[in-house]
């Protein structure tokens, strides 16, 4: 149409949109007066007035058909059929309030829980960092001849890398991370995880400052010049409340003066999307405040540094592999005593980089595609069960359906505007789902990690998160709208006419009944899984720790923080137990580098006098922690022969160690390893003699075989640049005891800022220890509940449906002498063959998913009788509770009104 | 649908050549003065001598469409009876479709004429 023609047929059209009861009246004024004027045509013929009325009308072929043909005819634009559809269907859900809340609710409760869990699986697989081009950005790795993986780099390292890298990296950038260091501004000081990288690093990484500047390439790796800090945004705006004159304050870094230059722009989190980075220097600074060594620049020993880099355009990580391999057979050839250049990989930035395992990512996105798909599970549920209801209403619409036909709609009028209806119901249902679903990842959130790491647990609600939930929701209109339009149009008005209102055919009860045995098979599968998942957690919960954790406090400090050099920090340590000690309450008090299942696991390699490694196997290791001799009494790990630390163990004693019963066992297997010996390849001139062996406890996990353990005293391998955790054993409670100790510690050294304050119990919910069992155990619950929630609301459905479809078959029975209680076998016996279907069917599902599961269970069997069993119980029980409530109805009919009810 | 009732034939199948010429007729009937849909019926039955009629239920249903399109337009007046009556008029858009359309009928129709004329072998 041309233009000018359109604009004008333009007013007409919306006028049929928009006052389309006007039109029609006007459309019934039109054919009225035609009939008028056709009624006196034949009145003039010599007819009488009625039967000119009645030949009139048979002319015009019924008004109301002939209305609806003309308006069809005017619906040159489907825009205008849609519409209409849509007010319909509107109305029609406005008048069942009933039956719309359940199925919005229902529909709701399955979309929210898909999209919390896809905002999570997305924040931990899928987000990358807000950067130019993060596609182009890798980190590096390297594998070491014995296989294993490290991200760790030294700084000649990095200087080699980047200087033969040249043909695959455009740009190649050093960090040192997740450095905990003590900002001190205006007086008040706290703890800050930061970051010392090369002066190139924000030019890789392509990002603006929010405020001020960020760290320039000019920077020098000179401790004296360019002492900057660049500041975290969210660290800002938490600490400094946004203000903007923080650029150009001047501040102490663990007591070495520096400037505040400029805050990283809102949304860069550093090189992992996961963890904050709240301050960046740059590395030259690292020899002076970190005491990274002041060998750091030519120290190839010293491998602290991770290295990003940007790939030129057009290279992948994988073509770039082959050049990166040979860089790394070059270093191995140059420096043989490093043995961990069997080859360099670069991997894609990911929420999980730097990666130093290239099977974490899998891990993680199995886990993700685990639950993914028992949210999915429940999604199907919640479908199955408002698919059902609207079959249910469709019986009761057949009437109007037929009806409708007969009166000149088609079917594929009726069928679209069915679908319309449903797809307004998930809608609703999406809507109210992503608020859910907002609120849901919201809560999660706002758990409590137990770390002091600063964990950026922001699940937003991006693009893709809303794209998921809408396709999921047009999914589910789909699925659910379809199966009751199809039977809905089929209906034949003959038939109805002498049909009752729930009184539906065989075929539409027998797929109700299916649908409902599918709901029950899928929520048995659910149970199932969270039943396993949460024995799994009862079971490491339970597991010997091999230490006591009730009544024990953590408080984790950080010395240099302080700018305390090494001899003030054990001065001040030494002090400050007495002064522990003498608190009221307080049985004993320690300190310890590392707490069990803490996020620092310390390992030195070793070697054993007397011992050789069998061939192939690399150098012996063990974990080790530097303890002060009170740490066994406080943790309770009982000794098993020969003594723990003495205060006499000092600096100038003898180096001794203090092992567990799996180091004894592994290398002095049958002998005893009192008063042997072994060294640290760390430091291979002291040679450390065996004092005493400890029971085996848990260090690094809650399950899993005991690894050979080392006890050093703290103050023979003190570490000025590591946290140190005060633990006391105490009945009084935290919150008592927190101000007191505190106090203490400030009483000795005011600046000192206290870390951590947390009990040890508490702290074994953390990341290393019970928390993903707790999260995997809560999640799996809450699917397997709302599973049950929804399978039991359709079993009650078709049940009552079906009960009531036969009330006048149960009055007749009754009328002929049945006793109720043959009545309600009957009931039963059809919800028998749905329950028994559905837990076969669940069974079967959950078997099938079991090796899945099976990576996850701890201590539990994938096919573990007890859970099944129970589960079963479970649906059964509640399955024939929801037939109860109809059976019982059913056996109180009165014959009489069952006879006359039609 | 259109009916050519010669000697009382039943009704045959609607097709697109048919929807066409009426919308054709109906435009050529409504050049002359503006007509509601029982005149425009009359006088398409009296042009024709008899031979082409509406049905009732096909009649309204194009003149809406018709009006849909844009080629004609309609008023309501109040007719001679007293009541209102809604009239359709020809507008310049229709005029020109109704060129067009009766172009197209002139080189159909004496396209089949030529074709039936065919001389036998």
């Amino acid at each position: 149409m041309r233009p000018e023609h359109w604009l004008y047929t333009l007013p007409l059209r919306l006028r049929s949109l928009f006052h389309w009861a006007q039109v029609d009246q006007e459309l019934d004024d039109e054919l009225r007066d035609h009939l008028d004027r056709k009624t006196e045509e034949y009145v003039a013929k010599g007819m009488t007035q009625e039967e000119a009325h009645r030949r009139a009308r048979l002319d015009l072929g019924g008004i109301e058909q002939a209305k609806e043909r003309c308006r069809d005819a005017r619906r040159v634009n489907w825009i205008q059929d849609f519409v209409q559809d849509l007010r319909f269907g509107l109305r029609i859900l406005r008048k069942s309030p009933g039956f719309t809340t359940v199925a919005v609710l229902t529909l709701a409760l399955g979309i929210g829980a898909n999209t919390a869990i896809f905002s999570v699986v997305d924040w931990l697989t899928l987000r990358v960092p807000s950067i130019a081009k993060p596609e182009q950005v890798t980190t590096l790795a390297s594998q070491g001849t014995d296989g294993g993986y490290s991200n760790g780099f030294s700084y000649p390292d990095f200087e080699d890398i980047r200087n033969q890298s040249t043909t695959v990296f455009s740009d190649v950038a050093a960090s040192m991370d997740y450095q905990a260091d003590g900002l001190s501004v205006d007086g008040k000081s706290e703890l800050m995880w930061a970051s010392y990288v090369t002066g190139n690093f924000f030019q890789m990484i392509g990002v603006k400052p929010a405020l001020g500047n960020l760290i320039e390439p000019t920077a020098g790796l000179s401790s004296h010049d360019e002492p900057v800090l660049v500041l975290g945004y969210a660290f800002w705006k938490a600490h400094f409340g946004g203000d903007s004159r923080v650029v150009g304050k001047s501040a102490l870094v663990n007591g070495r003066p520096v400037t505040i230059i400029g805050v990283a722009p809102n949304g860069f989190h550093g090189i992992s999307p996961l963890l904050d980075m709240q301050g960046y220097m740059p590395l030259g600074m690292a020899t002076v405040t970190a005491d990274a060594g002041k060998d750091l620049v030519t120290n190839r020993k010293s491998l602290g540094l991770t290295i990003s880099a940007r790939l030129k355009p057009g290279v992948t990580p994988a073509s770039a592999q082959p050049e990166l391999r040979v860089i790394a057979r070059r270093l191995a050839a140059q420096y043989p005593s490093m043995d961990n250049w069997r080859t360099l990989i670069a991997y894609a930035l990911g929420p999980l980089s730097p990666i130093s395992n290239p099977d974490t990512p899998n891990t993680v996105r199995l886990v993700g595609a685990l639950f993914l798909t028992l949210a999915g599970l429940v999604l199907t549920l919640a479908c199955l069960n408002v698919a059902n209801l609207l079959l249910a209403r469709a019986s009761g619409r057949q009437r109007e359906m037929a009806v409708r036909a007969a009166l000149g709609g088609w079917r594929s009028r009726l069928i679209r505007q069915l679908l319309i209806e449903s797809l307004l119901l998930t809608l609703l249902g999406c809507v109210a789902g992503i608020a859910l679903g907002l609120a849901a990842s919201r809560w999660l959130g706002s758990i409590n990690l137990h770390v002091s790491f600063p964990f950026v647990l922001d699940f937003q609600f991006d693009w893709r998160v809303f794209s998921y939930a809408f396709g999921a929701a047009v999914v589910t209109a789909l699925l659910v709208g379809i199966a009751p339009a199809l039977r809905a149009t089929r209906a034949n008005l003959n038939d109805l006419l002498h049909e009752s209102a729930c009184t539906t055919t065989t075929g539409r009860q027998r797929t109700r009944s299916v649908l409902v045995v599918a709901q029950v098979g899928g929520s048995l599968m659910l149970l199932i899984v969270a039943g396993l998942f949460v024995r799994s957690l009862r079971h490491v919960q339970r597991v010997n720790l091999g230490f006591d954790p009730g009544n024990v406090l953590n408080f984790t400090i950080n010395v240099h923080q302080t700018g305390y050099n090494e001899a003030q920090a054990q001065d001040f340590l030494r002090s400050l137990l007495p002064r522990v000690r003498a608190l009221p309450g307080v049985e004993s008090a320690s300190l310890a580098a590392t707490i069990p299942m803490g996020l620092t696991y310390l390992g030195m390699g070793l070697k054993i006098e007397g011992y050789q490694p069998p061939p192939g196997q690399s150098a012996p290791l063990a974990g080790y922690n530097a303890v002060s001799p009170q740490y066994f009494a406080t943790m309770r790990i009982p000794l098993r022969r020969g003594r723990v630390f003495l205060d006499s163990d000092g600096q100038a004693s003898q180096p001794i160690a203090v092992i567990n019963e799996a180091m004894a066992g592994k290398y002095w297997h049958g002998e005893d390893p009192l008063g042997r010996h072994f060294t640290s390849t760390d430091d291979p001139e002291h040679s450390i003699e065996v004092v005493g062996i400890v029971k085996n406890s848990r260090v690094a996990q809650p399950y899993g075989p005991y690894e050979p353990y080392v006890y050093v005293p703290l103050v023979q391998h003190y570490n000025n640049q590591m946290p140190v955790t005060l633990q006391l054993r105490t009945s009084l409670p935290l919150a008592s005891m927190n101000h007191e100790v505190v106090d203490t510690i400030h009483s000795l050294a005011p600046a000192m800022p206290v870390l951590d304050t947390e009990t040890m119990s508490g702290s074994l919910n953390g990341l290393n220890g019970f928390m993903l069992f707790e999260i995997g155990a809560g999640l799996a619950a809450s699917l397997g509940i709302l599973g049950l929630a929804l399978a039991t609301v359709g079993v009650y459905g078709v049940v009552s449906c079906g009960a009531s479809q036969r009330t006048h078959e149960i009055g007749i029975r009754m009328a002929l002498g049945a006793q109720p209680g043959k009545v309600l076998k009957m009931i039963f016996r059809q919800a028998l063959f749905i329950v028994g279907g559905g837990i076969a069917l669940g069974v079967l599902a959950a078997a099938c998913i079991a090796v899945l599961v099976g990576n996850f269970l701890v201590g539990v069997s994938s096919f573990d009788a007890i859970t099944y069993v129970g589960a079963v119980l479970i649906i059964a029980a509640v399955a024939l509770a929801a037939c109860y409530v109809p059976a019982r109805r059913a056996m109180r009919v009165d014959p009489m009104v069952a006879l006359r009810y039609e | 649908m259109l009916v050519s009732v010669t000697e009382d034939m039943e009704m045959s199948k609607p097709s697109d050549l048919v929807q066409g010429t009426l919308d054709m007729l109906l435009l050529k009937i409504l050049v002359l003065e503006p007509m509601n849909g029982f005149a425009i019926s009359q006088r398409l039955k009296q042009v024709s001598g008899d031979v082409l009629q509406v049905s009732d239920g096909s009649l309204y249903p194009a003149l809406h469409k018709l009006e849909q399109e844009g080629w004609i337009k309609a008023e309501w007046k109040t007719s001679e009876y007293g009541r209102r009556a809604k009239y359709y008029s020809l507008i310049r858009l229709g005029r020109r479709q109704l060129e067009k359309e009766a172009d197209n009928w002139g080189r159909l129709s004496s396209a089949i004429s030529r074709v039936v004329k065919l001389k036998e072998a």
